[in-house]
């Protein structure tokens, strides 16, 4: 996967191609609108990261620009100012999502991810599981090693959350979206409460530990290591 | 248009004043200049009719030629005195029969002595003295003999000169008095206007470290009172917007500074020498944590002050507030139950609002009480439909009584009751700010009561 980022920002134009590289995706950056605009054009590229605010022209042009030479990757793009005239603009202007600095690394990945997903339109499986962790969406059941875990129903959806998006560190702020649809930031302590609750349930007892806390970061479900 | 509009009111007046005063004096000149004249027509008129009432006397009572021939003595007598007065008799046969020295006539006016009656007439002789005269046919008491003719005319240098220097006179009498109420009407205008020099320039001296002074109004004219009230009113507004505004930067700045210096002296004494892999991503993590906060804690300051600035629009949908409170309910679910607080939900409604920011708006009071609720309290959230066309969300948890004096402070931001106790985890003490914007956004008003071990906040919103 070959991303794009046109940020002018030294440090977090650094910081956001060292991440998104150690995040396994291939990435350019561009430091200003102009050069962002070549790249975009002439390479093929899964997705593109554009600053608002950019010497030369500015990320609108650029995502206008991409638009009018045909190119249909997602576009997330970055903003200092969270203004709804800005976001709609954008949006109007053909971007996919955005995000408001400061941002946390781990929600921009989140995000990422999802865009690129949308576009693969992978197969949303009805079976999910790992290792012997195996939840089964039809029937609404959990069962690890065979056994039967009894879990509510926000329990549920966060461990569907959590499988569905395997190996990715997931935020608080986007659990609690996802799972409680709760759109602002919100106290992340009971996000703590409930990852110690669903462990408490499928993780204790067993082998692997499935849930593993990312400190600063979130909460992410793999099998590896 | 614009050019006078730019001039000074002082300028305007002035030039006001200056022109109705000059342009009354100008015709009051006027008038008295033509009486004048008028007058001293008269007094000529009267003289000459009195004269030739006399000679025409004289004429009528000569009965035979030689008394004809003795009357030019006569006249000379009755004349005599009469500095000014011309006189010439003519006989019926145009031939003159007595005229006094020097005298000169136009020939029109003896020609014309039986057409023009007494009408006067005005000539200039040869030294340009200008006369009045009359002339007129005279009959002699002598039967069969034709009238004669008699003019008379007086000479008006004197009158003339008289009106020549009164007119002079007059003229710059107008003129200076127009020049002194033209000054009269600046300095007038001056005074008028010296309040308003006044105001102005108390208003210069309100600066913004001295935003609490005001416009004295009691001092000022009832005219201009009102515009000083105003500018009250308006300097009262700024005092508030700027106190809150200070106010605010002054909290922001501690707030921040506090986490920034941690941030600071935690990773400069990490770095202070070499520490294990794991040292480095526990301080990471925790600086990761702290900046977190930090960025939520700005993203809370944006959201006040775009709504102190009234640049938070709420959408209207149908919102049913009874549905979101189970929803929101369920994300405290787990916390709840860790703490053995029981949470209950009753009652419904519906208001017109925006659904997203009404969950935070209720979100953060939900927060507040499970974060003050002690273990094994209770909460509970009530919608009901309120007397006044209003909808209410009470939620009243257990736990220690707020006292009175920071119950109309809480919903400042950063207030926090204990200020010791620093951050319980979350939140730097805006969620209530952010509420009670919320609820104000949409019409409505956030309140607490507190009293018997029961602390009760009850948001309402117009359904």
């Amino acid at each position: 996967m070959k991303i794009l980022v046109v940020e002018d920002e030294q440090k977090t134009g650094d910081y956001l191609r060292q991440g998104l590289m150690e995040a396994g995706f291939i990435v350019d950056l561009a430091r200003d609108g102009l050069d962002g605009l070549h790249l975009a054009l002439t390479e093929a590229y899964d997705l593109a990261v554009l600053d608002v605010m950019l010497p030369g022209i500015d990320g609108w042009q650029v995502l206008q620009g991409i638009r009018r030479a045909g190119k249909d990757m997602p576009v997330l793009f970055l903003t200092a100012r969270d203004d709804v005239e800005d976001r709609v603009k954008g949006l109007e202007l053909g971007a996919d999502d955005y995000l408001v600095k400061p941002f946390a690394f781990s929600e921009l990945l989140a995000r990422v991810r999802t865009l690129l997903r949308r576009g693969g339109k992978a197969k949303e499986s009805d079976l999910l599981n790992a290792a012997d962790l195996e939840l089964d969406l039809m029937r609404r059941r959990v069962t690890r090693s065979g056994k039967k875990i009894d879990l509510t129903s926000k329990e549920f959806a966060l461990l569907e959350l959590l499988l569905r998006r395997q190996g990715e560190v997931l935020p608080r702020s986007l659990i609690a979206s996802q799972v409680w649809d709760m759109n602002f930031d919100s106290d992340t302590n009971v996000i703590e409460v409930a990852i110690r609750r669903l462990r408490a349930k499928m993780d204790d007892g067993f082998e692997p530990k499935l849930i593993r806390t990312v400190r600063g970061m979130g909460y992410v479900l793999e099998t590896a290591e | 248009m614009n050019l006078i509009g730019k001039k000074s009111v002082t300028f305007r007046l002035t030039l006001l004043f200056a022109s109705v005063s000059t342009t009354v004096l100008l015709l009051l000149g006027l008038l008295i200049g033509s009486l004048v004249e008028g007058h001293f027509e008269e007094l000529d008129m009267e003289l000459l009719g009195g004269k030739m009432e006399l000679l025409r006397h004289a004429l009528e009572k000569v009965r035979t030629p030689q008394e004809l021939e003795a009357l030019p003595g006569q006249l000379e007598d009755s004349l005599v005195g009469h500095h000014g007065l011309a006189v010439r008799v003519l006989r019926p046969d145009g031939q003159p029969l007595y005229a006094t020295e020097g005298s000169t006539f136009p020939p029109g006016l003896l020609a014309d002595a039986g057409k023009q009656a007494l009408h006067p007439t005005l000539w200039a002789d040869s030294e340009n003295h200008p006369y009045r005269g009359i002339a007129a046919l005279a009959p002699t008491g002598i039967q069969g003999m034709a009238p004669a003719v008699v003019a008379v005319s007086t000479d008006m240098t004197h009158h003339e000169h008289f009106m020549h220097s009164f007119k002079a006179a007059l003229w710059s009498v107008v003129g200076f008095a127009a020049l002194l109420t033209g000054f009269l009407g600046w300095v007038a205008a001056r005074r008028g206007l010296a309040p308003l020099r006044e105001i102005s320039r108390s208003a210069a001296g309100i600066t913004a470290n001295r935003l609490n002074q005001r416009l004295a109004v009691e001092s000022i004219p009832v005219e201009l009172a009102e515009v000083a009230q105003t500018l009250n009113e308006m300097l009262a507004r700024l005092e508030e917007s700027f106190r809150r505004l200070s106010d605010f930067s002054s909290d922001l700045a501690h707030e921040l500074r506090t986490p920034v210096s941690n941030l600071l002296t935690q990773t400069q004494v990490t770095l202070s020498r070499t520490r294990t892999l794991d040292e480095y991503q526990d301080v990471l993590a925790s600086n990761a944590e702290e900046f977190e906060r930090l960025s939520r804690t700005i993203a809370d300051m944006l959201f006040l002050a775009k709504s102190d600035n009234e640049l938070i629009v709420p959408h209207r949908e149908r919102v049913d507030l009874a549905a979101e409170i189970e929803s929101i309910s369920e994300f405290y679910e787990a916390l709840v139950e860790e703490k053995g607080i029981s949470l209950s939900c009753s009652g419904s409604g519906v208001v017109l609002g925006d659904r997203l920011m009404l969950r935070r708006a209720v979100g953060n009071l939900l927060s507040n009480a499970v974060r003050h609720t002690p273990e094994k309290g209770r909460i509970t959230v009530r919608v009901a439909d309120a007397d006044d066309a209003c909808v209410a969300v009470s939620i009243e948890n257990t736990g220690e009584t707020i006292a009175p004096e920071h119950l109309p402070r809480l919903f400042d931001r950063f207030y926090r009751v204990d200020p010791s106790r620093q951050r319980f985890g979350e939140g730097a003490g805006l969620g209530l700010a952010i509420t009670r914007s919320i609820a104000r956004a949409h019409g409505g008003d956030v309140r607490v009561y507190s009293e018997n071990s029961v602390t009760a906040f009850e948001i309402r919103l117009p359904g």
